[in-house]
C-alpha cells in the first residue's frame, strides 16, 4: 500500500522533473546570502554559538555556564575561566511562494507548469540538502501551504502539492503575502514565483516580505505571449481573473506602446528589487527550466 | 458649373449618409481575447492616446475618407456639366431631315441615326437650368422633324430629357423632303415664348440648325437670313439603285395578259449590273440581269444624272394579286430597291338597259364583253327598289336611254337623250342639225373613237355644271358630259341615238364598249391602289361609322373609323410597302404606296445648298461637345480616395 502510494508520488514527480534533472540536481544546494539562524542543528553555519567541531571564540566565565566548554588549558596558563566557543551549524528554511491565480494558466507554454516545475526543481534542492522547506501557493489569499518538510521523503509530498494546487482566482498579493508573514518562522530564503501582474502593484507586498531574516528572491515568469503579443485586427481583450475588458484595435504604434510598457514593468519590479537588496529574474516560460536553476539561478547564487 | 440631375443626388445623399455614419458609429464586433491582465494594456493604449496627438483625428480619417469618397460620389451623380460656353442664353430650332434618303445606311446604322446622335450631342450641350444660380442662363431648343411636311416634335424648351425623348422618338420615313414648310413653321414658332413662358422671342431669333443630307427638293422656295441656319450634312456615299418607275397594266385585247414596266436608276459614277426580280404574291416569276449605265456626270453636281434602264416583263394567265419589282443589288438605301402595284382581278360587267326598244343600242351593248346585259322598260326600272339598288348594286352600269327616270339610285349611268333630273344638268330646248366640232380622243371613253362624222339631227342643248367634265362638243351645246353627283356617275350623251348617224359609225361600239368598261371600272376601283409616300389612303361608300382594319410593313391591326360621311382616310402612310384595309364582310382592299421618286433616291449628300440665293455651306466637322461633363473625375477620386483609405486602413493594422 505504502509502496504503490510513493510510486504514484513518484510518477507525478516525473510529471515535474524528469530523473536527468534531479540527479543533476542533487549536486546543488540553496545559498543563503545571509548566515541565518535555524531551528534545529543543521549543515549550515549559524550566527549563533553552539555545539559544533568549529572553534568560533573565547569569552570570560560566568557563573551558570556549561564548565563542560570551559577552556581548561587556558585555565592552566592564566588561572581564569575561559569559556570555549563553538560556531553551530543550523538549517535553511527555504520557503517557495507560487502564484496560482488564474492569469497563471494562460500563455503557451503555461506560466503555472513552468512555475511549478520551477518550484518543484528549488524545492528538491532544499529537501536533498536536507533544509527547512516550506511552500505555499496563493491567489486571492494564501491558498495552501506545505510547511516544514526536511529530507527527501518530503518530495512526494511536495510534488503531490504543486500539482493538485489548481489555478484559479484572483491574485491578491498584498493580503497574500500579510497572511504570509504573519504565520513565517525562522529565517532563510523567500522565493516569490508569479508573473507579478497585480492591479493593486506589487510594492507593498514586496516590501512585506522583506525582512532581516529572509533572503528575497523575485522570479517573474512571463510567457511568450505577453512579451511579445502576435495580435491582430480589432479585439476586445478580456481579464481572466476579474474580466475586465479592454477594446483594442492592434496597430503597429499599440505594440510598440505595449512592448516598451512590459520592458518599463520589468525594469521597474527590477530596479526595486535591487534597491531592497532581493534578487529579481525574469524568466520565459518558453525557456527550459534545466538551463535556467543549472545556469542561470546558479550564476546569481541562488544555488550553489 | 450646372447639375443635371441634383435632386437625384440629394435624394441618394439623403439615403446614404446616415447610414455610412450610422455604420461607422455602429460598435464595431470585436474578437474576444483572453489575456492574463489587461493592466499592460490599458497602459499601452493611454501611452497611444497621449503620445499621439491627433489620435483622434487619426481615428476618424478612415471615416473621413469615406465621407469624402461618398461625396465624390453624389456629386457624380448630380451630374456636374462644366460649360465652356458663355453668353447669353439662346434658342435653337433643329430641323431633322426624317425623309427617305436619311434612311440609307452608308453611314453608322442609318444617316437618320446619326443626325439623331449629332442632335443629341448639341442638346447635352446646351446650358441647362443652373439649380444654384440666380441667372437663368439656360439655351432652348425646339425639334421639328420633315419629309413631305414638317412635323413640330417638341415646342422650345431647355429641358434635356424631354429634347433626348423627342430626338429617340423621331423615326425615318419614307417621304421626300421638303425643307420650306419647316423653315415656316420654324420662324413661326420662333415668334411664341417657349414652354417656360418667359418672353426672349423679340430679342433674340432662334438659330435654326439643320441636320440633312442636302437633298431638298424645294429649295427655292425657303427663305432664311444670311447666317439664321446653321447646315450640318450627313451621309457621304452616293452609290445607290433605285426603282424610280414601275407600272403593271392588263392589256386591252387579252385581260389576263400583263405588262409591267420598271425603271431602274443608278446613281453610282459607275456601271452596275444588277438583278431585277419580278414576283406575284411573294411567288418569284422572273429575275433579270440588267446593266445599268453610270451616272451622267455634268458640270454642275444638282443636275446630275442618274444611269437610267427601263425592263418590262410580261405575263399571262395572272388573275389579281401584288406585283412587286426588286433589285436585289445591296445598296444604300432600302425603301426604293423595290416597286409595288396591285393587280385588281378583270371585271365583267352586269348592264342594266332601260329601254322602250332600241334594236341598235341593245346590239351594240351585246357586242361588248358583259357579264350580263338586262333589258327593261321604263315603267318597269320606275317600279323597281331604288334601295335595293343603291346598296347591293347588282348592276355595274345603267343605260337610259330616253328615259327621266323619277329616282336615282346610285350607280353608274350612261344616259341617251334628255339628261335626268336632279344632276344640275338642264336641257331646256332643242337645238338641230349639231355637228361634232371637237372631242377628247384621249379620254378613255374615247379612245379609239372617231367622232369626226357625228351628225346629230336633234339634240338637247345641254348646260352644264362647273365640275362636270366635257368629253365632245357639238356646235352650241355639249355632246358628251361626264357628271359626277350624289355618288353617281353620269355619262351624259344629249341626243336620242336614233336621231343621229352614230349607229352607223364604227366608232360607236368602241364608245359603248369604252363607256362601260369605264363607267364599270370607276364602280370597281372607285379608289387608287397605287400611293405615293404621304398620302392617305381613302375609301369611299362604306357605311358611316364603319371601322376597318389597317395593315402595313412593320404594323398589323390598327383599327381605324370611317367618318359619319362614309369614307375611310387612313393618313399615316409614311413607309413604303403594301398596306391592306379590311372592312368586315369585304374583300381585303390592297394599297402599294411607292416612293418612286428621281430626286430622293438620289442620296449623294450635298455639302452646300443654296437658300434664297446664298449658299450654306455644311459645318466642317459634326457637333461635338462644347461642355464637359464631370462626372468621370468625380468617380475617379472616389476610387482614389478609396485606395487611400485601403492604404490607410492596412498601415494601421500592419504590426
Amino acid at each position: 500500500m505504502n509502496r504503490t502510494k510513493t510510486d504514484a508520488y513518484r510518477r507525478r514527480l516525473k510529471d515535474l522533473l524528469d530523473p536527468d534533472f534531479m540527479a543533476r540536481l542533487d549536486s546543488l544546494d540553496v545559498l543563503s546570502h545571509k548566515i541565518l539562524q535555524g531551528k534545529l542543528q543543521g549543515e549550515r553555519r549559524s550566527k549563533r554559538r553552539g555545539q559544533s567541531v568549529e572553534f568560533a571564540d573565547h569569552r570570560p566565565y560566568v557563573a551558570g555556564d556549561d564548565l563542560r566548554f570551559v577552556d581548561w588549558n587556558i585555565y592552566g596558563r592564566l588561572e581564569q575561566l575561559f569559556l570555549k566557543l563553538f560556531l553551530e551549524e543550523q538549517d535553511l528554511t527555504v520557503h517557495i511562494l507560487i502564484d496560482v491565480s488564474a492569469s497563471m494558466s494562460l500563455g503557451e507554454p503555461a506560466k503555472e507548469l513552468f512555475i511549478k516545475k520551477l518550484a518543484a526543481a528549488l524545492g528538491y534542492v532544499s529537501l536533498v540538502n536536507n533544509n527547512r522547506l516550506t511552500i505555499s501557493s496563493f491567489s486571492d489569499g494564501v491558498k495552501g501551504q506545505l510547511k516544514n518538510m526536511r529530507g527527501r521523503s518530503y518530495i512526494g509530498a511536495m510534488a503531490e502539492f504543486l500539482l493538485t494546487s489548481g489555478c484559479e482566482g484572483t491574485s491578491h498579493f498584498d493580503s497574500s503575502c500579510r497572511q504570509l508573514v504573519a504565520g513565517r518562522i525562522g529565517s532563510g530564503v523567500m522565493i516569490v514565483l508569479s508573473d507579478f501582474f497585480f492591479k493593486e502593484g506589487v510594492d507593498s507586498g514586496l516590501r512585506r516580505l522583506i525582512s532581516r531574516q529572509y533572503d528575497l528572491y523575485v522570479i517573474q515568469v512571463l510567457s511568450p505571449e505577453e512579451l511579445a503579443p502576435e495580435l491582430t485586427g480589432d479585439l476586445k481583450l478580456v481579464d481572466i481573473e476579474d474580466a475586465d475588458s479592454a477594446e483594442i484595435t492592434i496597430s503597429g504604434a499599440l505594440l510598440k506602446y505595449y512592448k516598451r510598457n512590459i520592458t518599463a514593468y520589468c525594469n521597474e519590479l527590477k530596479e526595486f528589487c535591487a534597491h531592497r537588496g532581493a534578487a529579481y529574474v525574469l524568466a520565459n516560460s518558453a525557456d527550459s527550466v534545466e538551463s535556467l536553476t543549472l545556469n542561470y539561478l546558479r550564476r546569481i547564487r541562488l544555488l550553489r | 458649373m450646372e447639375w443635371l440631375t441634383p435632386l437625384t443626388a440629394l435624394y441618394a445623399a439623403a439615403a446614404t449618409l446616415p447610414v455610412l455614419l450610422l455604420l461607422y458609429f455602429l460598435k464595431l464586433k470585436r474578437r474576444e481575447q483572453i489575456i492574463s491582465s489587461t493592466l499592460l494594456w490599458k497602459r499601452a493604449v493611454q501611452d497611444l492616446q497621449v503620445n499621439a496627438p491627433f489620435q483622434k483625428i487619426r481615428r476618424n480619417i478612415l471615416l473621413l475618407l469615406q465621407l469624402l469618397m461618398l461625396l465624390a460620389i453624389l456629386l457624380a451623380l448630380a451630374g456636374p456639366i462644366l460649360s465652356l460656353t458663355t453668353g447669353p442664353s439662346r434658342r435653337f430650332v433643329l430641323l431633322i431631315d426624317r425623309s427617305a434618303s436619311m434612311s440609307a445606311n452608308d453611314i453608322e446604322s442609318t444617316r437618320l441615326d446619326a443626325a439623331k446622335k449629332q442632335a443629341s450631342t448639341f442638346v447635352e450641350s446646351l446650358r441647362g437650368k443652373a439649380f444654384f444660380s440666380l441667372r437663368d442662363e439656360s439655351d432652348q431648343v425646339m425639334i421639328i422633324a420633315f419629309d413631305d411636311h414638317a412635323k413640330v416634335m417638341c415646342n422650345f424648351t431647355s429641358d434635356k430629357h424631354q429634347l433626348h425623348s423627342t430626338i429617340e422618338a423621331i423615326t425615318a420615313g419614307d417621304g421626300g423632303s421638303a425643307l420650306a414648310e419647316a423653315i415656316v413653321v420654324a420662324q413661326a414658332f420662333a415668334q411664341s415664348p417657349g414652354t417656360e413662358g418667359n418672353n426672349r422671342s423679340a430679342e433674340t431669333p432662334a438659330q435654326l440648325i439643320l441636320f440633312s443630307d442636302g437633298r431638298i427638293r424645294d429649295v427655292d422656295q425657303i427663305v432664311v437670313g444670311s447666317g439664321e441656319l446653321i447646315f450640318n450634312c450627313i451621309g457621304k456615299s452616293p452609290q445607290n439603285i433605285a426603282i424610280t418607275a414601275m407600272q403593271a397594266r392588263r392589256s386591252y385585247e387579252d385581260p389576263d395578259e400583263i405588262s409591267v414596266f420598271a425603271t431602274i436608276a443608278n446613281y453610282d459614277t459607275e456601271e452596275t449590273t444588277c438583278d431585277v426580280q419580278l414576283s406575284i404574291n411573294d411567288n418569284v416569276q422572273a429575275i433579270r440581269a440588267v446593266t445599268i449605265p453610270p451616272q451622267e456626270t455634268s458640270n454642275t453636281a444638282v443636275t446630275a444624272q442618274p444611269g437610267k434602264v427601263s425592263i418590262d416583263f410580261s405575263l399571262s394567265g395572272v388573275d389579281a394579286g401584288v406585283l412587286e419589282v426588286r433589285q436585289l443589288q445591296p445598296d444604300s438605301l432600302a425603301c426604293d430597291d423595290a416597286a409595288w402595284a396591285i393587280l385588281s382581278p378583270p371585271r365583267k360587267l352586269t348592264v342594266l338597259l332601260v329601254t322602250a326598244g332600241n334594236i341598235v343600242l341593245e346590239s351594240a351593248l351585246k357586242a361588248c364583253p358583259l357579264a350580263g346585259l338586262e333589258l327593261c322598260s321604263p315603267d318597269e326600272f320606275d317600279s323597281m327598289d331604288f334601295g335595293t339598288i343603291s346598296v347591293e348594286q347588282p348592276y355595274d352600269v345603267i343605260v337610259l336611254d330616253n328615259h327621266i327616270p323619277t329616282q336615282l339610285p346610285k350607280c353608274r349611268y350612261l344616259v341617251f337623250g334628255h339628261p335626268p333630273k336632279g344632276i344640275d344638268v338642264s336641257a331646256p330646248e332643242q337645238l338641230e342639225n349639231q355637228v361634232i366640232v371637237d372631242w377628247r380622243p384621249r379620254h378613255p371613253v374615247l379612245k379609239y373613237v372617231n367622232l369626226m362624222n357625228l351628225f346629230a339631227a336633234k339634240c338637247f342643248k345641254m348646260t352644264l355644271p362647273r365640275d362636270s367634265e366635257t368629253l365632245a362638243e357639238f356646235g352650241q351645246s355639249p355632246a358628251l358630259a361626264l357628271v359626277r353627283r350624289k355618288g353617281s356617275i353620269f355619262l351624259l350623251a344629249g341626243f336620242d341615238i336614233l336621231q343621229t348617224n352614230w349607229p352607223f359609225e364604227p366608232g360607236f361600239i368602241l364608245f359603248c364598249y369604252n363607256a362601260t368598261a369605264f363607267l364599270g371600272m370607276q364602280a370597281g376601283q372607285d379608289q387608287e391602289t397605287n400611293l405615293r409616300v404621304g398620302q392617305p389612303i381613302i375609301v369611299e361608300g362604306l357605311a358611316a361609322e364603319t371601322v376597318a382594319e389597317v395593315s402595313g410593313p412593320g404594323f398589323s391591326g390598327n383599327e381605324i373609323k370611317a367618318n359619319a360621311a362614309g369614307p375611310i382616310r387612313f393618313p399615316g402612310i409614311d413607309k413604303v410597302g403594301v398596306y391592306g384595309l379590311k372592312v368586315p364582310d369585304q374583300p381585303l382592299r390592297l394599297f402599294a404606296v411607292n416612293l418612286l421618286d428621281l430626286q430622293e433616291s438620289n442620296i449623294e449628300p450635298m455639302r452646300e445648298i443654296i437658300l434664297s440665293g446664298q449658299a450654306v455651306q455644311a459645318q466642317d466637322n459634326p457637333i461635338s461637345r462644347s461642355n464637359l461633363p464631370l462626372w468621370p473625375f468625380l468617380v475617379g477620386i472616389a476610387l482614389v480616395l478609396a485606395l487611400l483609405e485601403w492604404l490607410i486602413y492596412n498601415s494601421k493594422v500592419r504590426i
